[in-house]
């Protein structure tokens, strides 16, 4: 007997008939989850909900790390720990202590940089705080099934720029985390909606970790607006970099169709599991690329070279190390182009490693308000961490990455000489 | 070792049933898509070790998206002894046409979870059982993953090595053929 082969219609033929025969629907009266469900979506109630829930996670967000970043580590550390800590090292100015204590008679755990205290205060004074909350915001809302309705009222606006209202979802996951975000867009149908997702997602979307210490250092100095506005500049090259990728990329978005699952009352031991499963995956993926990273910029410190030989240079020769030099050589760009310190450089090679570190170490250069949203958007533009750029290899492929990286440059010389220019015309640069 | 593929649509619960399985912590969500890669679990089951694994959601065998690329893969390349079918009892025939598909294409052995069977209770969708486990001669297991209903028939070997058996005898496209003459012809006195 020739094998069965059935076509697309056949078999819907056939299972229209077995349902007829095995299924029966009984008339009901409309639930209250169905009645949410439509509030959710229209736009009319839909944009008010949703703002609100934004706001609600903002709310939440900001109290709980504040409560433990301000309330307990920040004591613990400043005025316990860190006074310790130098105290029991040796006093005079020694590498090790350059390395692992950082500046000398530095106050504050942002601006020793040494290796045990801001490497060590930044992940688990700041930024394990800011996560946490946001973790379990994000899973919230992916067990009661608000995210796809979210996909539906967003659906609009994302097709402008040619992405389907499932792009929401990578976008949602990448303010926790930019890994599963870019992961995410796997489910997105075509390649150029997944190149276009995933690069700008990576350029432009900045993750839980630098969102923590940016609410730690920049909200903290000068407001929750200054956070906002540069957020909101950000979304802005999301939006942008997305039209202009769509116009000129081959390819095409097409429509998918979307199932809105029910809405579904959380359940406490998922959502706890799941955020430790992604805090889990911070501290053992995340931390140690903190502490290294603050090791390489600590060792590039107080590392010099002379006539072809590596020697130690002390802090007040700081000029003369290999990110003196560095910083030095790239002053047009960095002063000329962006009109930010040249001392930036030194956030911006940390950035390779860890954005929460980096924006970190900008409290501790001098610069004006203005320098600092340039040089925060530069940090969150400029290069994916590293562990994002792994991410994006894989999914990309070589060719693809390079496309991406040719995208994130031009990006940044473009957004980060727009505000310049801006700084320039009001006056303020 | 004894092999088990989840497979099904999206967002039906097969995170779900794997953890409860496996006992293994997997990210679930109410969304379709969370599960993008697959993922590998182990277990006893009736005092055989067995490997179960995860596979992404797909609605058919023409893959439309990468996370269905690597569920086609998983099937083609993982050889499994048993493959289980969650659906969503809600959407029984989406659910039921990747399994007639599997079935045409593939000769695995198949058994049937019909997942949030609750919801579709709530929703007054009746399924007449019965008369289902007639028409596809496999077995229709109704569970509710998320409690853990219906997750201990669902690994029940005995059931299982049934099922495996069967199949020895007839392959799983003839005992489609079997099943569609059954839905043209109906059942006698379901």
């Amino acid at each position: 007997m020739h094998k069965l082969k059935l076509t697309p219609e056949e078999r819907w033929d056939y299972l229209d008939k077995l349902a007829e025969e095995v299924v029966t629907l009984k008339p009901r009266r409309l639930s209250l989850k169905d009645a949410i469900g439509d509030l959710t979506i229209r736009p009319l109630t839909g944009i008010p909900i949703a703002l609100g829930i934004l706001f609600s996670v903002w709310m939440f967000f900001s109290t709980f790390a504040g409560f433990f970043t301000d309330g307990f580590m920040v004591p613990l550390f400043d005025e316990h720990y860190l006074p310790w800590i130098q105290d029991i090292f040796p006093k005079e100015p020694s590498w090790l202590y350059a390395l692992l204590v950082g500046t000398p008679g530095a106050d504050n755990c942002f601006e020793a940089f040494g290796v045990l205290t801001t490497g060590l205060f930044v992940p688990f004074g700041v930024v394990l705080w800011a996560i946490i909350p946001l973790y379990l915001s994000v899973a919230l809302l992916e067990d009661i099934g608000y995210l796809p309705r979210l996909a539906v009222l967003v659906d609009n606006i994302l097709h402008r720029i040619g992405l389907h209202g499932f792009a929401i979802v990578p976008t949602i996951l990448s303010f926790g985390c930019n890994i599963p975000g870019v992961t995410a867009a796997r489910i997105l149908e075509t390649k150029k909606e997944r190149f276009m997702m995933m690069t700008i997602l990576a350029i432009f979307i900045p993750c839980g970790a630098q969102l923590g210490i940016m609410e730690e250092t920049i909200a903290g100095e000068y407001g929750n607006w200054l956070m906002f506005a540069i957020i909101g500049y950000l979304l802005l090259g999301y939006f942008v970099v997305g039209w202009i990728l769509n116009k000129i990329l081959p390819g095409r978005s097409p429509e998918i169709l979307i199932d809105i699952p029910p809405y579904q009352r959380p359940i406490w031991k998922n959502l706890t599991m799941k955020t430790w499963i992604r805090v889990k995956c911070f501290l053992v993926h995340a931390v140690p690329f903190v502490i290294l990273g603050s090791l390489l910029v600590n060792i590039l410190y107080i590392v010099g070279i002379e006539n072809g030989n590596l020697t130690l240079v002390s802090f007040e020769e700081g000029d003369r190390s290999i990110m003196g030099r560095l910083s030095i050589a790239l002053e047009p760009i960095l002063a000329g182009w962006f009109g930010v310190p040249k001392e930036t450089i030194l956030p911006l090679v940390t950035a390779f490693l860890r954005k929460d570190l980096a924006v970190a170490q900008l409290s501790a250069i001098p610069m004006s308000m203005y320098q600092l949203f340039t040089s925060v958007v530069l940090i969150s533009i400029y290069f994916p961490c590293i562990a994002t750029f792994a991410v994006l290899w894989k999914e990309l492929g070589f060719r693809g990455l390079l496309k991406s990286i040719a995208i994130l440059i031009i990006s940044t010389f473009t957004f980060g000489g727009l505000l310049h220019g801006l700084w320039m015309l009001m006056g303020v640069a | 070792m004894f092999k088990i593929l989840l497979m099904g649509n999206p967002n039906v619960g097969k995170s779900v049933v794997f953890s409860r399985l496996t006992g293994a912590n997997v990210v679930v969500s109410n969304y379709p898509g969370t599960t993008v890669d697959y993922t590998k679990g182990y277990t006893k089951i009736g005092g055989e070790e067995v490997e179960v694994i995860d596979v992404p959601g797909t609605f058919s065998l023409e893959p439309k998206d990468v996370a269905e690329e690597i569920a086609l893969r998983m099937l083609k390349e993982e050889k499994p002894d048993l493959i289980i079918d969650v659906i969503d009892a809600t959407k029984l025939e989406r659910g039921l046409y990747l399994a007639f598909e599997i079935m045409e294409k593939f000769n695995y052995p198949l058994i049937i979870d019909l997942n949030m069977w609750d919801i579709a209770v709530g929703k007054g969708i009746e399924i007449d059982l019965k008369k289902l486990r007639e028409i596809l001669g496999i077995p229709v297991i109704p569970t509710v993953a998320i409690s853990g209903e219906g997750i201990k028939e669902l690994a029940d070997m005995e059931r299982i090595k049934k099922v495996i058996m069967a199949k020895e005898k007839k392959s799983m496209n003839e005992h489609l053929r079997e099943i569609l003459r059954r839905i043209k012809e109906g059942v006698k006195d379901a």
